[in-house]
């Protein structure tokens, strides 16, 4: 018998496939198509193929645009939104518009064409981390953002368009839906019981404990009883926070374990495969939002999402996540 | 410069892309599929399949359309209902159907390639299951939707069908819909959908085609390139309340539609869905304006971008065709 589960914070029900349940093996992936590095605008030695840098994490003296970078950040080439202009809102009829104010920036990894968060040491992973809080920090100052958004997309069936390892930046003029979703649902929840949903999340996955994933002193990785995606994990801190962009050092290096330790599972229970991964963090220049907890959504992209999905808002898992998390636990 | 826009219906901001415009050759579709089986749809191999739960026949008695239980379903009738609490998590009992409406009996992919009247039955089939699954209390919702070549999600064998889903939910997205378009009642006093698609005739830039009391068109602030939308004009929160001539028109304005996308897009995969009132019963939550606030709709998505994972995430989407070219191309394809 399949079984319906909601997910606490905004109320979307999942549909999960308890009885006859798929394990890694029969995920059907097609290999990634390695393209290698001639021409990577991300490699070193071509760094005059992207737009001039950002910012960059580096550990001995350079010129701007070359390599010995650790870190690099530069706008995104064919960025989806652009910073010059004022903001101009407008209503056409029943319809709301606005001119595409914001940043596109795209955050290179490592200098290495072919390693994964997985193969990286964990100082690189703290660089990669870190440099995602300076720019989250740098661009929160313009007032007129109001929403840092910040993924990496790995592999083409996840949206990647470039093998590089690479993440990227989305500063908005608005708070996308669903983090207006997670914010409201968060809030009515402590509204009621004057707790953290996201806290008693934690409170209830560590005493349950089939569905945790991997758990140091202040993060904790597991598959949430609610996933919509099969293998789905979440990385979330242990200590009751709102804003990813102000961690402390320590709470840096926890981090960037734990993101290596939960990939490499990922990597080793499933082999080479697409993913995403997303920060959900409080909303910024607006109220604040005691009652968020920020976190990282880890999402294989293991089956096609089929229209079904898109249209209802209704996900079927194939995976339980408690199986899910059991598989990973042991990798 | 790009562009900003805000889904009047639920809220949901997306971003068109002028960047990187793309117009219809700029997308080119890889075909992923693996090799076909057997086809079990085809007619003659009905021993293949379930027994069929409803069918319509054509002018000689032999059928064509075909509904039967899905193989692997997702939600199953017939079982214990439960529902129970779990820390903070709330978990149900999976009950419902799911079923699949076999289209036609020749081994035809693209419900575009079939005729009108074909198309009207499979209209027809969908409304007399939901018309008979609605007699379950325990269903809130139905939801029809078709996933077409193997990228859209599809199956390994090019058959065209569609899947009927009854839940005892109702539908996060769809929830959103009707959220959303009570909000607007309760202002207005009038239907959102009913006066966007009176914005949206009396501007024409959107329109792919109105005919027969039924209006197609590029909404406003789309997720996908070329996402078509299908609207009676007239009121209606129900489709299942769809009569034997408007399923004819609305099977008329379908083809045209699925032939433009074909024809414009090289044979792409595609969805679609159609979005309607759920059932009205007294459970909490329920309100007494959905007959007014709700308008029933198609919504049809080729599938011509990779979908990044934060679009899945996030709710946000980046389009990269801006809406009123894309009904231009749309409106000058021949049918």
């Amino acid at each position: 018998m399949p079984q319906l589960r909601k997910d606490p914070i905004v109320g979307r029900w999942v549909v999960v496939n308890v009885e006859n349940p798929l394990h890694p093996s029969d995920f059907h992936l097609t290999p990634f198509a390695h393209k290698g590095k001639d021409n990577c605008p991300f490699c070193y030695g071509n760094e005059h193929l992207t737009p001039p840098e950002i910012q960059v994490i580096a550990d001995c003296a350079r010129a701007p645009n070359t390599s010995g970078w650790k870190v690099r950040v530069v706008p995104n080439k064919y960025p989806a939104l652009r910073i010059e202009g004022n903001l101009d809102k407008r209503g056409e009829g029943i319809y709301d518009m606005s001119n595409g104010i914001g940043a596109h920036e795209v955050i290179i990894d490592t200098p290495d064409h072919f390693k994964g968060i997985e193969e990286l040491e964990v100082e690189d992973i703290k660089n990669i981390v870190k440099m995602y809080c300076l720019r989250s920090l740098d661009l929160r100052k313009d007032r007129r953002f109001k929403y840092i958004l910040i993924f990496k997309n790995v592999g083409a069936e996840a949206g990647a368009s470039l093998e590089h390892p690479h993440s990227q930046l989305i500063a908005l003029p608005m708070v996308p839906k669903n983090v207006k979703e997670e914010i409201k649902g968060a809030k009515r929840y402590f509204e009621f019981r004057e707790r953290c949903v996201f806290c008693d999340m934690i409170a209830y996955e560590r005493e349950a404990g089939e569905r945790i994933v991997y758990e140091n002193e202040l993060f904790l990785g597991f598959c949430p009883l609610s996933s919509r995606f099969s293998f789905e994990v979440w990385i979330i801190p242990k200590e009751h926070k709102g804003d990813f962009a102000t961690i402390n050092d320590l709470e840096l290096e926890k981090l960037a374990i734990s993101l290596k330790e939960v990939i490499r599972k990922l990597k080793k229970v499933l082999g080479e495969h697409p993913y995403n991964y997303i920060i959900h963090t409080s909303p910024i220049n607006t109220d604040g939002y005691f009652s968020y907890h920020w976190h990282i959504e880890i999402m294989p992209k293991l089956t096609r999402v089929a229209g079904f999905e898109w249209g209802s808002g209704f996900y079927i898992v194939f995976t339980p996540p408690e199986l899910a998390a059991d598989y990973l636990r042991k990798a | 410069m790009p562009q900003l826009r805000k889904d009047p219906i639920i809220g949901r901001w997306i971003i068109i892309a002028t960047e990187r415009a793309k117009r219809p050759k700029d997308f080119s579709f890889v075909d992923t599929s693996p090799p076909e089986k057997e086809c079990p749809f085809c007619r003659g191999k009905e021993y293949l399949t379930p027994p069929a739960i409803y069918s319509l026949t054509d002018e000689k008695g032999e059928w064509q359309v075909r509904v039967i239980p899905s193989k692997n379903p997702f939600l199953e009738a017939n079982k214990d209902f439960w529902k129970k609490g779990e820390g903070p998590y709330d978990l149900m009992a999976g009950i419902g159907s799911h079923e699949v409406v076999i289209e036609t009996p020749q081994h035809i992919a693209n419900m575009a390639d079939l005729e009108a009247e074909n198309i009207q039955k499979v209209f027809w089939a969908y409304r007399e299951r939901i018309e008979t699954i609605r007699k379950d209390e325990k269903i809130k919702y139905v939801l029809i939707f078709k996933n077409y070549k193997w990228e859209a999600g599809g199956g390994r064998v090019k058959h065209a069908r569609s899947q009927i889903i009854a839940t005892p939910v109702n539908l996060k997205r769809v929830k959103e819909e009707l959220e959303g378009a009570k909000f607007y009642y309760d202002y207005h006093e009038r239907c959102i959908f009913c006066d966007m698609i009176q914005q949206e005739l009396n501007e024409r830039k959107r329109v792919v085609l109105e005919e027969n009391g039924f209006v197609a068109l590029v909404p406003f602030a789309p997720r996908f390139p070329f996402e078509v939308w299908i609207l009676p004009k007239k009121h209606s929160p129900d489709f299942y309340k769809i009569s034997w001539e408007d399923a004819h028109s609305l099977a008329l304005v379908m083809k045209k539609i699925l032939l433009k996308i074909k024809n414009l897009l090289k044979d792409p995969p595609y969805n679609y869905v159609i979005h309607s009132a759920p059932f009205r019963r007294f459970y909490p939550g329920y309100w007494s304006t959905i007959e007014e606030d709700f308008h029933w709709h198609i919504e049809i998505t080729p599938r011509l971008t990779q979908v990044a994972g934060f679009e899945w995430g996030t709710g946000f989407y980046i389009c990269p065709t801006l809406p009123e070219e894309a009904a231009k191309y749309l409106r000058n394809v021949e049918v």
